[in-house]
């Protein structure tokens, strides 16, 4: 059959598969049966909702929940079982092909993010978050890479925290006494 | 005659018109981040125009509003992250020509027929409002839900692999859609006794996540390769285009109008079934659906510009809003003075022309700024990856955190980034998610309402149905559409063609 | 290196913060309790620029939704008592203990001014078959569990006032259909999904003027001047005149612990920000009656808000947990 894209997979449409149309890429049939069981956990969890305030009928607050999660446990079981079916494809491996060594580090970046994002506050999170996302993809100069990533944060901290006041966690920098700071500078030479 | 003097208002006003300009400007380049929506911009503009005449602040709004509504587009197009929920289904046909090198002509296209589309809204608007609202009210809760059902039968045209794993993400996607306190019995769904997980899912943190963030991730995979340098010398589609597309693009309006003026379901609904409509009465095109087919761009963005036009009509006639952004306009005529409600039609009809008109304006602004900043755009794919991956992840985490300026909402977006990211390696279409994230409520509310007021009996539930026309033809649609979906019906239509031939 | 200079930073921010003691000397985040668009949010909306103005410095409005409102009152309770954070909420997290929505209410915040409070009024779809509320309440009892009433879910304006009615007229034999707000239940109205709706008076009035829709009563010890001709609900029925006048309020709100001179300075920013001729009009011309009370007034109004309607719901069964558990007294001990 045909092979969808040279370099293994193409990936980058949406719902286009990867790999080739009747091979079992690596970890498809572990990614399967993980849904088969959240399906089957969140059934469970679907038929312990109690309405409080009136009958747990048709009408009740659980029906619709029920319905989805068993569909996606119904759906689950068959994926599972087609996918056991196909042959695993032996010229993929989970390091090359699913979780690159960059994609397992920007993972953790991410995570990283969420996790200094409350205490360290947005701007420096941020700040740091870009620098080493461009210096390792990028592999340029310091000077270059902490000018692009300050650059582009600034756009984006003006964009949505001036123009619409999106309050991103300020953490450590005094940020609305900067911008009060300047707003009173304005606010006094207009007067 | 005198509204005809108030439809001209805006247009002999510089200052009025200027307004419109810059506001769609600005609502094409909202629109198209995503995280950043119409909804946002058009309430903070609220307090923004608060010591403004009524007059320049609408004008304001409305430029944003068709803006917005357009530029979901862009970054549908070129990174294949829609910056707006009813640019999903435009990511879909217009990535894969961006990735050909005709991004342009992608954006071309999608200008005008937005225009075509706008314009259509804007006609019904004008001509027929009292008749469509009227229409749109005899919706009772039990037509909303065969609507819903109706909507998530999508997922076989949005699922490109395979259907089973179709039906697995949409059935997620309603269970998403179903997390945290139930609003019409406040019971807690899922919520595994967490603080966190009371106030529910933001279904635009899941769709910035899984479109946004699992599309950068697996763009990391080819770090090095160089941007595809993008023509854009053809923009503006030929005569021949726009007329051959026309007949097509006439039936998705009418989508868009209709679904926009329901009170409940907007513009991201529309498009996406009206890409179902094209893709089920397109026979032949160019190029197959899913891999840059004209006609899949043409069908969302005629519809969701068209929604526009329909969203205003129950929020003229009756005040009642057609979407969300509606809903704050109301509030923004309300704090002007006005009372916007089924008088104001009598009360302030200049006020209806003199919205009529800005949209018209708006819509011409959108035409001429879709058609030249291009260049400019296309620049952004050019863009090193090394710096646009970063980036975009950076802008999913601000554009998740503004939704509802919650730090949780930026873990779930973070955590369904990585989810998508592997339900793209598996094979598993991500479209069938946000569809069924949104319409979880409108199936879900609706259903309860419908069944609680036959008072639990589905056999009375069914009587209902059929004594009502509207749901009778709902119900009609809902089971052709379902048949026409499962093989079935397939080996049933190639039996009776075989036959056929052999007699012939 | 990087520790070095974030602590210095903070070492500014902190002397900054103790040379200059005037408030405010940032800007100040208001978080709606309620989506954009609704009326909260109007509300907020259309009085904040005039207390700013009082005030002398910026509000950064922002709307956090979601479980009935609890996400926002719990995000400020939890900031810190300076303040930069306020709260803009309405009646129903008084509430939340009863309905098990949540541990707080407004009794862990110190209100800045209750602006105004709402008028309830009973409006029919215009094919019902009955006119006032009498010939309703008759056509109840002849055809019991036929009446669809429109509802908000528990605790919301339309469960109180129904429990008001099975209170005084005893027993209310209807079918209630949920809905997620009353703006979406009086387009159900409208569209015949439901017969009747309790809604607030300023939801209602433009699609009574147009007449789209019917009014039954007013659930006010009068009638109101926005809609003369409808009568009050205390003429068909005095048993009413125990628990009325009642309605829906819209507050600003700080956490316990706020220093008082902020508090202070707030509330007469907020004073003087309702007295706004603009704002004013707004709010009569939606059948709003505007109260602006603060401090010790405010504190004894919500507290007896809190008791009347939780009991009313307490003896009608439509709460979770009982008031005397949270200690809320029974009106009248």
């Amino acid at each position: 059959m045909q092979h969808l894209d040279p370099d293994h997979h193409d990936g980058t449409s949406d719902a286009t598969p990867g790999g080739e149309r009747d091979k079992r890429r690596p970890g498809e049939l572990l990614f399967a049966m993980a849904l088969t069981g959240a399906s089957l956990f969140l059934l469970f969890d679907a038929w312990g909702i109690e309405n409080a305030f009136g009958p747990n009928g048709l009408s009740s607050p659980r029906a619709i929940p029920l319905a989805a999660t068993a569909a996606m446990l119904i759906s689950a079981l068959l994926v599972t079982v087609k996918t056991l079916r196909l042959p695993l494809d032996r010229t993929e491996t989970v390091m090359k092909d699913i979780l690159p060594v960059t994609v397992i580090l920007f993972a953790a970046l991410l995570i990283a993010y969420g996790v200094l994002l409350r205490p360290l506050g947005f701007l420096p999170t941020s700040a740091l978050f870009l620098i080493v996302a461009i210096k390792v993809l990028a592999r340029r100069g310091w000077f270059w890479t902490i000018g692009i990533s300050l650059g582009s944060l600034v756009v984006i901290w003006l964009i949505f925290r001036i123009v619409f006041s999106v309050l991103m966690p300020s953490g450590v920098v005094p940020e609305a006494e900067f911008i009060q700071f300047f707003r009173n500078l304005t606010a006094g030479g207009g007067a | 005659m005198g509204s005809l003097m108030d439809f001209l208002t805006v247009f002999t006003q510089p200052q009025l018109l200027a307004l419109v300009g810059v506001g769609t400007f600005a609502g094409v380049y909202v629109g198209a981040i995503p995280g950043l929506s119409v909804t946002m911009a058009v309430s903070i503009l609220i307090s923004f125009t608060f010591s403004w005449d009524v007059y320049p602040a609408i004008s304001l709004m409305i430029g944003i509003y068709m803006g917005g509504v357009y530029g979901g587009s862009r970054t549908a197009i070129l990174l294949n992250i829609p910056g707006a929920p009813s640019a999903i289904a435009t990511a879909l046909d217009g990535y894969p020509m961006a990735k050909r090198g005709e991004a342009g002509t992608a954006i071309g296209v999608t200008t005008v027929m937005s225009f075509i589309g706008g314009f259509i809204g804007i006609g019904v608007l004008a001509l027929a409002a009292p008749m469509v609202s009227d229409f749109a009210l005899r919706f009772q809760p039990r037509d909303y839900m065969l609507l819903a059902i109706l909507g998530i039968l999508l997922v076989g045209s949005l699922s490109q692999g395979s259907l089973v794993k179709g039906i697995f993400a949409g059935a997620l996607g309603i269970a998403i859609g179903a997390v945290g306190r139930d609003p019409l019995t406040f019971t807690e769904r899922f919520t595994f006794d967490l603080q966190l997980m009371e106030g529910g899912i933001s279904f635009i943190a899941v769709m910035i996540g899984m479109f946004g963030v699992s599309e950068a991730l697996l763009q990391l995979h080819h770090v090095d390769k160089a941007a595809v340098r993008q023509k854009i010398s053809r923009v503006v589609p030929s005569i021949a285009t726009v007329k051959k597309h026309l007949p097509l693009s006439v039936q998705t309006s009418t989508i868009g109008v209709v679904i926009g003026a329901l009170p409940g379901t907007g513009g991201d609904i529309a498009a996406l079934m009206a890409y179902d409509h094209a893709k089920r009465v397109t026979k032949d095109p160019e190029r197959p659906f899913g891999e840059g087919a004209m006609e899949g761009l043409v069908a969302p963005e005629t519809a969701n510009n068209a929604a526009v036009g329909g969203a205003f009509i129950p929020m003229m006639t009756l005040g009642i809003p057609g979407d969300a952004v509606t809903a704050i306009m109301i509030g923004a005529l309300f704090i002007h003075g006005l009372n916007p409600g089924p008088m104001l039609m009598i009360d302030k009809p200049d006020m209806f022309w003199f919205i009529v008109g800005c949209l018209v304006m708006a819509n011409f602004f959108m035409l001429l700024f879709g058609l030249t900043g291009i260049r400019l755009f296309t620049k952004i794919v050019e863009m090193p990856r090394s710096v646009l991956i970063p980036l975009i992840m950076l802008l999913s985490i601000v554009g998740a955190y503004a939704v509802n300026n919650s730090v949780s909402d930026v873990y779930w977006m973070l955590g369904f980034g990585v989810f998508g990211y592997f339900m793209r390696h598996y094979g598993y279409p991500l479209g069938p998610v946000i569809l069924g994230v949104i319409l979880s409520r409108l199936l879900d509310d609706n259903w309860r309402r419908a069944i609680i007021t036959e008072r639990e009996d589905l056999g009375l539930f069914f009587k209902g149905v059929f004594a009502s026309p509207l749901s009778t033809v709902l119900l009609v649609a809902v089971i052709l559409i379902f048949v026409s979906q499962t093989p079935i019906w397939a080996r049933a239509k190639a039996k009776l063609l075989n036959r056929k031939e052999r007699v012939q | 290196m990087k520790r070095v200079l974030l602590g210095a930073l903070g070492a500014i921010a902190l002397t900054a913060t103790a040379a200059v003691a005037e408030y405010p000397e940032k800007e100040i985040q208001g978080i709606i309790q309620w989506g954009a668009g609704g009326s909260t949010d109007t509300v907020m909306r259309s009085v904040t620029p005039h207390a700013e103005e009082a005030l002398g410095g910026t509000i950064v409005m922002q709307n956090m939704t979601g479980a009935v409102g609890a996400i926002a009152l719990n995000h400020v309770a939890g900031s810190d008592a300076d303040g930069y954070t306020l709260l803009m909420g309405a009646e129903n997290p008084m509430l939340y203990k009863i309905m098990g929505l949540g541990e707080k209410d407004y009794t862990a915040f110190t209100p800045i001014s209750i602006l105004a409070r709402g008028t309830p009024m009973l409006v029919a779809n215009n094919d019902a078959p009955f006119d006032t509320y009498s010939e309703m309440m008759d056509y109840i009892k002849a055809n019991p569990g036929t009446v669809r009433f429109g509802s908000t879910g528990p605790g919301g304006l339309p469960s109180v006032i129904t429990a008001m009615i099975e209170t005084v007229e005893g027993g209310l034999d209807v079918i209630a259909v949920p809905y997620d707000g009353d703006g979406p239940a009086l387009t159900g109205l409208q569209g015949g999904a439901i017969d009747v709706m309790p809604a607030v008076l300023g939801a209602a009035i433009e699609g009574i003027r147009a007449g789209n829709m019917k009014p039954l009563a007013v659930f006010d010890t009068a009638a109101s001047d926005k809609l003369p001709d409808v009568p009050a609900v205390v003429d068909a029925n005095d048993g009413y005149n125990t628990y009325l006048p009642w309605g829906p309020f819209f507050g600003v709100f700080v956490p316990k612990g706020t220093p008082e001179d902020v508090v202070a300075k707030l509330s007469a920013a907020y004073a003087e920000g309702a007295k706004n001729p603009e704002f004013i009009e707004l709010m009569e011309g939606r059948g709003f009656t505007l109260m602006g009370i603060s401090g010790d007034e405010a504190e004894a109004f919500l507290s007896k808000w809190q008791q009347g309607t939780a009991w009313l719901l307490q003896d009608a069964g439509l709460t979770k947990m009982s008031p005397e558990e949270f200690g809320i007294a029974r009106p009248g001990e």
